[in-house]
């Protein structure tokens, strides 16, 4: 592709290939890309995100929930909660959806690879996670502990369900659950995702966090964490979620301040959104 | 005032007959855009002839902006069969001419073209127009009563940006090329040039407006004063008027519209079009989180977008000093009356700083 005749607003085409339910509403989609659309994808890496297309409607943004290690196939979580979500839920397998990406930084796995990892997922921003979960299961020897925490406001929003006894039954992983209202079935933790990480109180010795959720959740977690548990705030990485219309830093809708969250994002550390001058809440 | 002879050029004196036998020749072979009066609104549209050119305008009431980036503009055309898609890319329209341009509207696209152009990936429907247009300046007559470009670095006849310049004098025209693409235009159109008046009899217009003062990229304020946007949010009507005038504001929202349907068969545009950050949905994610819910915090964003987030992320200031936004205003909210405000904050913190020993 030449710089040319690159054009970053055209999505490449996409073929559902499977459509699993995930939770109430929600749905993970895997896609197989068309066209050689594959040769973008080559390489993306954990807590990137792409616009998926309902064509039609329009295009959204979403973190990618799959890595290349483990297919060509992309994932994505979807939500039904807007009209770009809705248009994506009426499709079923075989349909043909726009995929444009991968677009945002990453998070540094790299510099994770020794240190203890604890992953804090809620609800849907549990999607986003799971790539680097994979990751590290993937290469279990280079990371130290890895520490679950996922959380959602009821049973039937947490997501990955079918992939929790893959994760607890890896080495040195533990998973923690927690919900703000459960049901008649619910025999795990319940409140909310502070209280079980309070309960949880992972050491900040050689370790990083990694939250993603709503924008309160991660306030919350990232202060009980400095304030209590002894983290800095450079130990907890965050991906933030923020309104866009082209991901590549011309649309302007995702500012925080001085900065984008689809170029400059979507993972910071707290101690760079402490910096910025406008608050993500 | 002062008169001046323009640095590296040879002025050439034109007189207005050959200028409207010259834009009649252009018109002829492309299309021109240049200021018209329609219903009493003078605005930049596209001309048949000179004839349909108003040339009693102090600035058109739209800036340029919108011949390369238009209001509504359809990026892709996406076919549907069956499950079949096809994305075809809207083609670039052909080449153009734009007359009648005031400084502070060519100065926009140097704002514009940092984003678009200079900041990867670039943008190609921006891009294609930028090269397919030759700007054709005419240098204000005179400042208007809400026009500051002085503050923003520019003049009532600033040549830059411009391919081409005009400078009225009396009822002739001197002529500065500023650009090779300007050269060239001129070389395939060749204007017919008359003997007369010398270069150093023109008299530049003006500045009647005071340059005001505004606080330089390191003394922005550190904290928002959340008390003076609320106030002056008590005004806003979050018409979004001020960012549809605006020649810099550029943010934009895209989605897909039906073109056609006709069973199985759809025929589906994706559309960008111009949006701004007044209003309450820009920022609210699915869900219904909004991080700039209240009207004074999206209000601050605009001002500290054109004077403080723009300048750090591509460079330029979001601004020109054109005053349009003033004059749509329909509740008095003054851009000049807030960048006083700032710089006033600015000062006062500078001073404290001074005061505990910091500086």
């Amino acid at each position: 592709m030449t710089n040319d005749s690159f054009n970053p607003m055209e999505p490449c085409l996409g073929r559902v290939v499977s459509l699993k339910e995930l939770g109430n509403e929600i749905k993970l989609f895997s896609v197989e890309l068309l066209n050689g659309g594959s040769q973008n994808f080559l390489d993306y890496q954990p807590g990137q995100f792409a616009f998926l297309s309902a064509f039609g409607i329009g295009e959204a943004p979403f973190g990618i929930a799959s890595t290349t290690e483990r297919g060509h196939m992309l994932d994505f979580a979807v939500q039904r909660l807007g009209s770009v979500t809705t248009g994506l839920h009426e499709l079923g397998d075989g349909d043909i959806i726009g995929v444009r990406g991968p677009l945002g930084n990453c998070f540094p796995m790299e510099s994770f690879k020794g240190k203890n990892l604890i992953v804090l997922g809620g609800g849907i921003g549990g999607a986003p996670l799971r790539p680097v979960i994979q990751t590290v299961l993937d290469h279990r020897q280079d990371y130290g502990d890895l520490t679950i925490l996922w959380a959602a406001r009821h049973p039937s929003l947490l997501v990955f369900t079918d992939e929790y006894d893959e994760w607890r039954s890896a080495p040195d992983t533990q998973l923690h659950l927690t919900v703000d209202n459960p049901d008649d079935r619910w025999d795990h933790h319940t409140g909310l995702i502070t209280d079980l990480l309070e309960r949880v109180s992972p050491s900040p010795e050689n370790a990083v966090t990694i939250t993603c959720g709503p924008p309160i959740m991660i306030h919350f977690v990232n202060k009980l964490l400095v304030e209590k548990l002894g983290f800095a705030s450079d130990q907890n990485y965050v991906t933030l979620e923020a309104r866009m219309h082209c991901g590549v830093g011309k649309c302007g809708r995702c500012n925080l301040g001085d900065k984008l969250v689809c170029v400059d994002g979507p993972v910071f550390t707290m101690q760079e959104v402490g910096g910025l001058l406008e608050s993500f809440l | 005032m002062s008169s001046r002879m323009i640095p590296g050029t040879t002025p050439t004196v034109i007189s207005k007959n050959s200028l409207i036998q010259w834009l009649d020749q252009i018109a002829s072979q492309m299309r021109l855009i240049a200021p018209r009066d329609i219903d009493g609104n003078i605005l930049y549209r596209q001309v048949g002839n000179a004839a349909e050119i108003t040339w009693d305008y102090t600035r058109p009431v739209l800036s340029i902006k919108d011949v390369f980036f238009p209001p509504t503009e359809v990026l892709f055309t996406i076919e549907k069969i069956g499950n079949e898609v096809n994305i075809r890319e809207t083609s670039p329209e052909g080449e153009q001419v734009l007359f009648g341009v005031r400084p502070c509207d060519a100065h926009g696209l140097q704002a514009l073209d940092a984003l678009f152009i200079a900041t990867q990936p670039i943008d190609p429907y921006y891009m294609r127009r930028r090269e397919n247009t030759t700007l054709v300046g005419l240098a204000c007559p005179e400042m208007g009563a809400t026009c500051f470009c002085t503050t923003m670095g520019g003049a009532p006849d600033d040549p830059r940006h411009m391919d081409l310049m005009l400078h009225a004098i009396e009822d002739v025209y001197l002529l500065e090329v500023v650009t090779e693409k300007g050269a060239f235009l001129l070389a395939r159109y060749p204007l017919v040039i008359e003997p007369g008046i010398q270069p150093n009899t023109y008299i530049r217009p003006e500045i009647t407006t005071e340059r005001l003062a505004y606080p330089a990229l390191d003394s922005w304020p550190e904290q928002f004063n959340q008390l003076y946007w609320e106030e002056i949010a008590e005004r806003c009507l979050s018409c979004r008027a001020c960012a549809y005038v605006c020649p810099t504001c550029r943010c934009f929202d895209v989605r897909d519209e039906i073109q056609s349907e006709q069973g199985d068969n759809k025929v589906y545009e994706r559309i960008r079009c111009w949006d701004s950050c007044a209003g309450e949905a820009y920022r609210r994610i699915a869900g219904g989180h909004n991080p700039r819910a209240a009207k004074g915090e999206r209000l601050r964003n605009r001002f500290y977008c054109k004077y403080y987030y723009f300048p750090q992320q591509y460079g330029p200031a979001a601004c020109t000093g054109c005053g349009r936004c003033i004059d749509v205003c329909p509740a008095g909210v003054d851009i000049t009356e807030i960048l006083q405000f700032m710089a006033g904050i600015a000062m006062v913190e500078k001073q404290a700083q001074v005061e505990v020993g910091r500086v």
